[in-house]
């Protein structure tokens, strides 16, 4: 995965399985706020028309969730910590078609 | 070098009104095209549903089959030692209504109790989700998820009245792999 290459562990449990937390290094949190143009989000709106899944709004969450995620590690890393555990995601709906995305955890030193 | 001047500022007029020109167009094609795919949901969108909720339960039935179990634990911290790997993993659904389905909707809301459509529409959407995270799980590598949390968050902001109706179902949970 992506924030395994980048050497942080990010996990939601309230521990790491496997491993001891010798140190905890405050919270960190990435936010990103993201909107797709003005094509996807009326071809939005007509496929609400019939309801179902919104793939193209499936799709800028899953992107603004990695980016907000990226920000926390990088925000993690800076601190040195190599992992960040109890990991929360928040999301909140600015304007339509546009959502801000919020990852927030505690970074810590595992063995 | 008039004619140049001339349609130098037919140019540039022409720059300045595109904007419009563009809005009005989609103004005009919303207005055509409403109306047919509000008859397309009259008569599919229900139909479409149906097949939306059977396509994810018998995903999830052959994957639990295959498995022997269902890979999703909300267990903080599962509940085997042997675990040597972990990471999270998410996955999220942005599903809505019809406006056939919020028709129907709000007329149950008049007569109140359960409004059985949003229900199902809604579950249907939490289902999708959490195949998907069981699926994606399982493509990187890892055979349980532990402590699942499942989200639902508005995708219409307060106060829209005029904007797109649907729910956000995000499920998230840290896979591990077994030795």
């Amino acid at each position: 995965m992506e924030q395994m290459v980048q050497g942080i562990l990010v996990v939601n449990t309230e521990t790491i399985p496997g491993m001891m937390i010798t140190e905890t290094l405050g919270v960190v949190s990435g936010s990103t706020v993201r909107a797709k143009h003005l094509g996807k989000d009326i071809f939005a709106g007509l496929k609400n028309i019939v309801g179902g899944e919104l793939s193209q709004y499936t799709e800028l969450l899953q992107e603004s969730r990695e980016e907000a995620v990226g920000r926390m590690v990088a925000d993690a890393m800076s601190r040195g910590a190599n992992a960040v555990v109890n990991v929360r995601f928040a999301t909140s709906a600015i304007t339509a078609g546009a959502a801000e995305l919020f990852a927030y955890g505690t970074a810590v030193k595992a063995e | 070098m008039v004619d140049v001047g001339g349609l130098l500022v037919l140019g540039i007029i022409l720059v300045i009104l595109l904007p419009f020109l563009l809005l009005a167009l989609i103004g005009m094609l919303w207005t055509v095209a409403y109306p047919l795919m509000l008859c397309w949901a009259v008569l599919f969108s229900g139909k479409k549903l149906d097949q939306q909720i059977a396509s994810t339960a018998s995903r999830e039935a052959s994957l639990r089959e295959s498995l022997g179990r269902d890979p999703l634990t909300t267990i903080d911290g599962g509940y085997r030692t042997d675990i040597t790997s972990c990471g999270v993993v998410w996955s999220g659904v942005v599903f809505g209504p019809s406006h056939w389905h919020l028709l129907i909707g709000w007329i149950n809301n008049l007569t109140g109790g359960s409004v059985d459509i949003f229900q199902k529409v809604v579950s249907a959407g939490r289902a999708e989700a959490m195949q998907r995270l069981r699926e994606k799980a399982l493509a990187e590598g890892y055979e349980d998820v532990i402590n699942v949390r499942i989200d639902t968050s508005d995708m219409t902001p307060q106060g829209a009245r005029k904007s797109i109706k649907a729910v956000e179902i995000f499920a998230y949970g840290t896979g591990v792999k077994y030795t």
